[in-house]
């Protein structure tokens, strides 16, 4: 992974001490709320319901045990013993008191982190694949490109301010599992005809309020253009955005509003005219940020350890767990290993700082030392010999991180919602909660097979509603919560938003009504291997609709 | 007939902690039970001065009005955001209360 | 009375701004409003222009050889376009006193100067919250920045690249 040198660690010095005068500032009153409110959102420093809450940046999504370990020393320490992973792939905090927050981010710099834009107007964490630099049909490993844009994103003189916030996501594959179709800039990285290596750039994707997939801004973008092209996008975008209505101010609506060849055009002359060589990163930049993440040096490992067949016939939950949860490394004998941070009844993405502190150790023995958040709000442990898949399940067992259940109806995305978040207008946590007690049974879970249920506790999407295969949004009606279902989202290369069922539904009704319509689809599906997904874009909405409104009594 | 006036108190965050606080007799206090109700238009507008002048004493951010029902003598909020907030706490076990399933290693 | 803020500290301003319904002084420095500039571009005056952030700078190219002064607007510190605006107006070749007018705070300062801005003109109230020091303090608290091909401020990726040289590891 990438290792600071000393000007980073100067950055990220300078912006923690620069972050504490200005504290000190706010507790004076040099600075007033609304001076105060953009630079600790460039902290990542929100105010929720009951207390203010960090957001650490994890970019995308990496990190390794000494980090895990701060986290969970910054759990402890300055919170309630625990923390949040995110759909982003960031971390959350949800108790930290503002006078602490100086220590936290020093804690932090300590070990190469910090929380820099992570909120606000300005370019948030650059999110990728959980299975970098692991998946055999990757190109090339996508947080490279990650790493240059989050360096060149970082504290942007001239994007500090933008009219909303900016999200960036890079895929290596053509499997998209960063969801790039649904971020303000997407890239996938690409050979071209010639077999040279660059960039597709799509524009414009985006959740919340009025969801949209990305749309191509350049079918392919040399590599060596990638600052430039990306500066003039950002440009265009600071100078043109909507600035009159907070829900009209993101990119996707200035490229709906212009046309994507308007847009285009836009992008395309401030490329040309700008002066791309001041910009462009000097020669041998991106070959230094490569070389960290050079593919780690794996001992030869037999493919089908004996042992290891031997125990997943003696342990079936084990090899449920190696069914659903490990992932064919490139490199034979090897697998890459979901921890889910779904355990039956918990709170989706929570970890204690017990559980963290665990993990590390996994990682660090297991994983050469390598843990990747996934924007599904679970832990990929990406290089673990097939033979130590056994010893790592019993651990994860000791801290009952070990359910057999990712991409299964339980390994449910949730965004903190009413209970913790001051724009909610709904509970989410809760409403996973019921959910996955009703379906705690592995088998049931297998017979149901991939099913990604996401649910957002408002309008804003944070839980990514629109690209599950069902949705849920929680909202207020008239003082009552209602909770409105979204049927056949996606968020892979096949990106498509889901379709609203119809009326809402009440918070105590949820748990059976997800259950109705998996039962459907149970009675519909073309024999056992026909996903939900599947099944949906086959029969379409209306055998559910009839099932969930039709009058029966 | 004059539109019947809800009663309010006044909410904010402490500056430091970050927690839901109350506009009481004397000061900001954690437990809405002591915060000063508000029960006419006026009140309330006295109210709200005396809550601006929290924020800009550097002591909370942040503070609005909210309706409340008064109940016993106790003011409870009347939207369920504000009786979560005024609860301090999620509606659910969080953090190290939720037990963890632990299977023998 | 605004305050006047650059790289020395504050300034009594030089610049008259003249009103939309004031009449056109024959001398002196004066920023006119957009509108007027071609009214004033006649009338022997040191000429600067108020640019309001939703215009496009490209239209003030013609006359950049008459204004010795480009005022951006920032209606709002959180209202970003000038950055964008400024940094145009120097690719553009611009190069009299580029003035970021409005209420932006003294940790803008740095962004400002890097995109090209010369000085700051704040409102009183403003003034008033944010002391000289502030200001002062503000540039340079990030040594250097990633970003390249910015105003007077060398990258970490220049200064990363000099050092591997130095280094001998070329």
């Amino acid at each position: 992974m990438y290792r600071y040198d000393e000007f980073d660690h100067r950055f990220v010095n300078e912006r923690v001490a620069e972050f504490r005068d200005q504290v000190e500032r706010r507790l004076t009153g040099a600075l007033n709320e609304a001076e105060f409110k953009p630079l600790r959102l460039m902290n990542g420093l929100y105010l929720q319901l009951h207390a203010y809450m960090l957001r650490v940046a994890v970019p995308y999504g990496t990190l390794d045990s000494r980090q895990m370990r701060m986290l969970a020393h910054i759990a402890e320490t300055w919170d309630k013993g625990y923390g949040h992973f995110t759909t982003r792939q960031n971390i959350q905090f949800n108790w930290p008191r503002l006078k602490d927050v100086p220590d936290i981010l020093e804690a932090l710099a300590s070990v190469e982190m910090h929380a820099i834009q992570t909120s606000g107007n300005c370019i948030r964490n650059i999110t990728s694949d959980p299975y970098s630099g692991v998946a055999p049909e990757e190109i090339e490993d996508p947080r490279i490109t990650a790493e240059m844009l989050r360096q060149w994103s970082s504290l942007h003189p001239e994007f500090t301010y933008l009219g909303r916030k900016f999200k960036f996501a890079v895929t290596g594959s053509e499997h998209d599992r960063a969801a790039i179709k649904v971020h303000d800039i997407g890239i996938q990285i690409i050979r071209n005809e010639a077999g040279e290596v660059g960039y597709r750039v799509l524009v414009g994707g985006g959740l919340g309020r009025t969801p949209m997939i990305g749309k191509e801004l350049r079918a392919f973008l040399p590599k060596a253009d990638l600052l430039p092209y990306v500066e003039a996008a950002l440009r265009v975008y600071n100078l043109h955005g909507r600035r009159d209505n907070k829900y009209k101010a993101r990119i996707k609506i200035l490229v709906h509003e212009t046309g994507i060849d308007e847009f285009r055009a836009q992008v395309e002359h401030e490329f040309a005219t700008m002066d791309r060589a001041a910009v462009t990163a000097p020669e041998g930049e991106m070959e230094r940020i490569a070389a960290y993440f050079a593919p780690p040096e794996l001992a030869t490992k037999p493919p089908a350890p004996v042992e290891f067949e031997r125990m997943q016939k003696l342990d079936p939950d084990f090899a449920q767990w190696v069914e659903r949860n490990t992932y064919a490394h490139r490199v034979p004998g090897y697998a890459a290993a979901t921890i889910s941070l779904k355990p039956i009844g918990g709170a989706p993405g929570d970890a204690t700082a017990e559980q963290m502190r665990v993990m590390a150790d996994l990682a660090e023995t297991y994983s050469v030392d390598a843990m990747r958040v996934t924007h599904e709000q679970n832990i990929v442990l990406p290089h673990v010999a097939i033979g130590d898949l056994y010893k790592l399940y019993r651990g994860l067992a000791s801290i009952g991180l070990d359910m057999p259940n990712k991409g299964l109806v339980t390994d449910i995305i949730a965004c903190p919602g009413l209970d913790y978040c001051a724009l909610a207008t709904a509970r989410s946590i809760p409403v996973a909660q019921a959910i996955s007690n009703r379906f705690a049974d592995n088998k049931r879970q297998r017979e149901i097979g991939p099913l990604s249920i996401k649910i957002s506790g408002c309008i804003n999407a944070c839980g990514h509603h629109h690209i599950g295969h069902i949705g849920i949004l929680g909202l207020d009606k008239a003082g009552v919560e209602s909770y409105q279902i979204t049927l056949g989202g996606e968020s892979t290369e096949d990106a498509r938003l889901g379709d609203r069922t119809g009326p809402g539904f009440g918070y105590d009704e949820v748990p059976g009504v997800v259950e109705k319509i998996i039962d459907t689809y149970l009675d519909l599906r073309e024999g056992q291997r026909e996903t939900f997904f599947q099944t949906y874009r086959r029969v379409g909405m209306e055998p559910f609709k009839e099932a969930l409104y039709a009058t029966a009594d | 007939m004059a539109k019947e006036f809800n009663p309010v108190v006044v909410t904010a965050n402490d500056l430091v902690e970050g927690d839901s606080v109350f506009l009481g007799a004397f000061g900001w206090v954690r437990d809405i039970a002591a915060a000063r109700v508000a029960l006419s238009e006026g009140e309330a507008k006295v109210l709200e001065t005396a809550g601006n002048e929290g924020e800009n004493g550097n002591l909370v951010v942040g503070p609005y009005l909210i309706e409340v029902s008064v109940t016993n003598g106790q003011p409870v909020p009347v939207l369920r955001r504000e009786q979560i907030r005024a609860s301090g706490l999620p509606t659910m076990p969080f953090g190290l209360d939720v037990p963890v399933e632990r299977r023998a290693a | 009375m605004p305050q006047l803020i650059d790289r020395l500290g504050t300034a009594k301003d030089p610049w008259v701004t003249l009103g939309a319904e004031d009449v056109l002084p024959d001398s002196g420095a004066m920023i006119v409003p957009l509108e007027r500039l071609a009214e004033a571009l006649d009338a022997g005056l040191e000429l600067g222009v108020h640019l309001p952030n939703d215009t496009d700078p490209a239209g003030l190219k013609p006359y950049f050889d008459r204004l010795s002064l480009i005022s951006v607007g920032f209606p709002s510190f959180s209202d970003g376009r000038g950055f964008s605006i400024g940094h145009c107006l120097r690719q553009f070749g611009f190069q009299g006193r580029l003035r970021a007018t409005g209420p932006v705070i003294s940790d803008q300062f740095d962004y400002l100067l890097a995109c090209g801005f010369d000085e700051v003109s704040l409102p009183d109230s403003i003034a008033e919250r944010q002391p000289l020091e502030h200001w002062a303090a503000t540039p340079g608290r990030i040594s250097l920045g990633y970003q390249r091909g910015l105003a007077g401020r060398g990258s970490i990726l220049d200064a990363r690249r000099a050092a591997s040289y130095a280094a001998g590891r070329g």
